[in-house]
C-alpha cells in the first residue's frame, strides 16, 4: 500500500487500529438555554484542561514548538468572537452540540477558502477542536493509546492532537493514517518524536486488522501488509542502519561547516517557494543558495505583478534574517513551459529560447522582476543570479537594466541595496569556457551541475537510451567544474554549487580540493552534507582528487570515489 | 477614535502565534480595536477573525481604536507590531 511519507524511518510492529469516537448527534432547538450554556462551558473547561495536559506531554516528548500548536487550540476556542457566536446560538435555544458545530464549520469553511496555505491548514485545527469538544459533550471518550504494548503500529483514519499527545514513543513503532499529509499535527509530532509515519493511505484503517504484523516505510511512503520473513529481515537492517545514521547526523546540528583542517564552507539550501525558507532554517541551513522563482509564474493566467513578487522575495529575506539569499531570475523554457507566456514550440527547447534569452527579449516583464528583487533587497542580503548565461553581453545588459531601475527607485525614494550582488549560474558549456571573462563581471558564480552535465555531455537526460551518459562523474564534467572554480578563484569571487552534485557524498572531496566556497543542497541533505565535509581534510581530498583526475572513464571515477568514501 | 496606518514586517504575518499575541494583548483594553485591511473591518480582539483575514507580511493595515483607553490601546498595538509580534 502506498501513501505520503511524512516522517522518516522504518518501523515494524503489530497493528493497533485506533477507533474514532462516534460523534453523531441529533440537533435540537428550543433547549433550556441556561442548562445548555452550563453544559457547553463545562465541556470547554474540560477541553482546556485536557489540551493543557496534552501540550505538557508533547513538550516532554517532542518540543516546545509542537506544544504551542496544541495550546493554540485553547486560544482559538477562548476567542471572544468565536465563543460569543456559539453562546449566542445556545441562548437562542440551540443545543450545545449544534451551536458548536455550526460556528466551527463556518470558520473551517472561511479558512479553507483563502488562498493562503497556512491559513487553510488552520481549518483542520478548527475541526480538531470541534471533534474534541463534541466527544466531551457526547461522553464519547477517545480510545487511550498510552498503554499500547511495545512495537505497536498505530493505524487510524485520522489521529487528533489529543490522541497524538498520548503517544508513548518508546512503544510506538510507526503511524499510518488514511488522511492528512506532511503538515498534519500527527505528522509534525511523528517527526519531532522520530516515529516513522505514512499518511493518506486509502482505507488502511479497514484493511489492516488488530495484531497483524506490518512494515511502515516512512522514507518511501510504503506500508507492507503481512510481510515475508525476508522483508522483515531486510527492513530490520534498514531500521538499524537508519537509527545509526540519524544519531550520527544529529551531532552536526548547530556546527560550523568546515573540513577536518578547518577550511570553512557555506552550506545553503535550494528552495522553490517562500515558505520553504522556514524549512531551511529548521534544518540548520546557513542561507539560501538557490531560490527558483518559476513557481511564482506557474498555475495562473498572467505574470505576477511587481508587488506580488516583492512580497515573495521580501518574505524569504525576512525569514532568513540577513543570511545570504540567492534568487535566480525566471528560468523559463527548456522543460519548464508556462502557457500564458506563449513560448513558441521548438525542435530543441533546451537549446532554444529560454531563461535569460527569453527575459531579455521580454524586457518589461523582466524589469518587473528585477525591480521587485531590488525593492526586496532592502530587507536582507538578497543576491541576483542569472540562469543560462552563454556570453558576457547578457550580463552587461542585465547590469544596465539594474542600473536604470536603481536610478528610478532612487528618484521615487524607494529603498534598495545599492551594492546588491549580481552573479551568474554556470550551467552551459559556453559559460564554462568563458568563465574567466564572466568572472570579471560577476560578483559570484554558482555551478548548476544538473544542466551543466547535460550541456557538457550533450545528452538529453530525458532520453532513456542516452541517459547512461548523464553523470557528473564523467571526466569532462569534472574538468569543467575544476576549471570554473579555478577561474572564480583567480578573479577573487566566491563560487558555489546548486545542483545535486553538491550533496553527493562521493563528489564532495573533489569539491573541497577544487576550493568550492558554497554548497547549496535540498533541506533534507544539509546535515549529511555538513557531515561529509567535516570528515575530510584538504590534504586527503587533494590526494584523492589527484588520482581521480588521472583516470579516464566515468566508471573508473565512480569506482575510485566509492572506494574512498568515509 | 484614533487610528494609524502601519505595515506588518514580521515574517509570518498575522498567523496563529502572532495573531494570538496581538489579540491577547488587545483584550486588556476596553476600547474596540478594529483592523482595516483589504476593505474589511476585522475585530482586533479576535484571533479567529484575524487569522481569517489572511494578513501577510508586508501588508499595510489601518488600526482603529475607539473607547475610553483608545490612546493607550493604539500605542500598545503599534509597539507590538513594530517589535515583530513576539517572533
Amino acid at each position: 500500500m502506498k501513501g505520503i511519507a511524512t516522517s522518516e524511518g522504518y518501523g515494524i510492529g503489530k497493528v493497533l487500529v485506533v477507533k474514532e469516537p462516534n460523534l453523531e448527534f441529533t440537533p435540537k432547538t428550543g433547549c433550556n438555554a441556561e442548562q445548555e450554556l452550563k453544559r457547553y462551558r463545562s465541556a470547554v473547561e474540560k477541553f482546556c484542561i485536557k489540551t493543557e495536559k496534552a501540550a505538557e506531554r508533547v513538550k516532554l516528548a517532542a518540543s516546545e514548538k509542537e506544544a504551542e500548536i496544541i495550546l493554540g487550540h485553547i486560544l482559538m476556542i477562548k476567542d471572544p468572537y468565536m465563543s460569543g457566536e456559539i453562546e449566542k446560538l445556545i441562548e437562542n435555544g440551540q443545543c450545545a452540540e449544534s451551536a458548536l458545530s455550526s460556528v466551527c464549520d463556518m470558520f473551517a469553511a472561511v479558512f479553507s477558502s483563502t488562498d493562503d496555505e497556512l491559513t487553510r491548514q488552520r481549518a483542520s485545527d478548527v475541526n480538531d477542536i470541534k471533534n474534541d469538544i463534541l466527544s466531551i459533550l457526547l461522553g464519547a471518550e477517545e480510545q487511550d493509546i498510552f498503554d499500547a504494548p511495545e512495537n505497536t503500529v498505530l493505524v487510524a483514519k485520522d489521529l487528533t492532537p489529543s490522541m497524538t499527545a498520548r503517544i508513548n514513543k518508546a512503544n510506538i513503532a510507526g503511524i499510518i493514517t488514511e488522511t492528512g499529509g506532511k503538515t498534519s499535527h500527527s505528522a509534525i509530532l511523528a517527526r519531532a518524536m522520530e516515529i516513522p509515519a505514512v499518511h493518506s493511505v486509502p482505507e488502511v484503517a479497514e484493511k489492516l486488522k488488530n495484531g497483524e504484523t506490518v512494515i511502515v516505510d516512512g522514507n518511501d511512503g510504503i506500508v507492507i501488509e503481512s510481510p515475508t520473513q525476508k522483508q522483515i529481515d531486510e527492513y530490520t537492517k534498514l531500521r538499524t542502519d537508519f537509527i545509526e545514521y540519524r544519531k550520527a547526523l544529529s551531532k552536526y546540528i548547530g556546527r560550523e561547516t568546515k573540513t577536518v583542517d578547518g577550511i570553512k564552507a557555506e552550506l545553503a539550501v535550494n528552495i522553490g517557494k517562500p515558505d520553504e525558507a522556514n524549512k531551511a532554517i529548521e534544518c540548520d541551513g546557513e542561507g539560501i543558495g538557490l531560490f527558483r522563482t518559476e513557481f511564482l509564474f506557474m498555475d495562473r493566467s498572467t505574470p505576477p505583478n511587481e508587488d506580488e513578487q516583492f512580497d515573495a522575495y521580501k518574505r524569504v529575506a525576512l525569514i532568513m534574517k540577513n543570511k545570504p539569499v540567492i534568487i535566480r531570475t525566471l528560468d523559463v523554457g527548456g522543460d519548464k513551459g508556462i502557457s500564458y507566456l506563449k513560448m513558441p514550440k521548438e525542435e530543441n527547447p533546451f537549446l532554444g529560447f529560454r531563461a535569460i534569452r527569453y527575459c531579455l527579449k521580454n524586457e518589461d516583464m523582466y524589469k518587473t522582476q528585477l525591480r521587485a528583487l531590488l525593492r526586496a533587497s532592502a530587507y536582507g542580503d538578497i543576491r541576483i543570479m542569472l540562469p543560462f548565461v552563454t556570453c558576457v553581453d547578457e550580463v552587461r545588459t542585465v547590469r544596465k537594466l539594474i542600473k536604470e531601475i536603481m536610478s528610478d527607485l532612487s528618484q521615487e525614494g524607494i529603498a534598495y541595496k545599492e551594492d546588491i550582488k549580481v552573479g551568474v549560474m554556470i550551467e552551459t558549456a559556453a559559460a564554462c569556457m568563458i568563465a574567466d571573462i564572466l568572472a570579471k563581471e560577476s560578483d559570484f558564480f554558482s555551478i548548476g551541475t544538473n544542466d551543466l552535465t547535460q550541456y557538457i555531455m550533450s545528452v538529453d537526460r530525458g532520453n532513456a537510451d542516452a541517459a547512461y551518459l548523464y553523470s557528473a562523474y564523467n571526466p569532462a564534467v569534472l574538468r569543467a567544474i575544476k576549471h570554473i572554480i579555478k577561474c572564480a578563484k583567480q578573479a577573487g569571487i566566491p563560487v558555489g554549487m546548486c545542483g545535486e552534485a553538491a550533496s553527493d557524498k562521493k563528489l564532495i572531496p573533489l569539491l573541497i580540493s577544487f576550493g568550492l566556497d558554497e554548497y547549496s543542497v535540498s533541506a533534507a541533505s544539509v546535515l549529511s552534507t555538513r557531515k561529509t565535509i567535516s570528515e575530510w581534510s584538504k590534504r586527503e581530498a587533494d590526494a584523492l582528487t589527484e588520482q581521480v583526475m588521472k583516470v579516464e572513464t566515468a566508471e573508473e571515477v565512480e569506482q575510485l570515489l566509492s572506494k574512498s568514501q568515509k | 477614535m484614533v487610528s494609524k496606518t502601519i505595515t506588518l514586517t514580521n515574517a509570518q504575518g498575522f498567523h496563529m502565534r502572532p495573531a494570538g499575541v496581538f489579540a491577547n494583548a488587545m483584550a486588556k483594553y476596553k476600547s474596540d480595536i478594529t483592523i482595516k485591511f483589504n476593505g474589511n473591518d476585522v475585530n482586533g480582539k479576535s484571533l479567529m477573525n484575524i487569522i481569517a483575514a489572511c494578513i501577510k507580511c508586508g501588508s499595510t493595515i489601518e488600526l482603529v481604536c475607539d473607547g475610553a483607553d483608545e490612546n493607550e490601546a493604539l500605542q500598545a498595538a503599534i509597539e507590538l507590531i513594530e517589535s515583530g509580534l513576539g517572533e
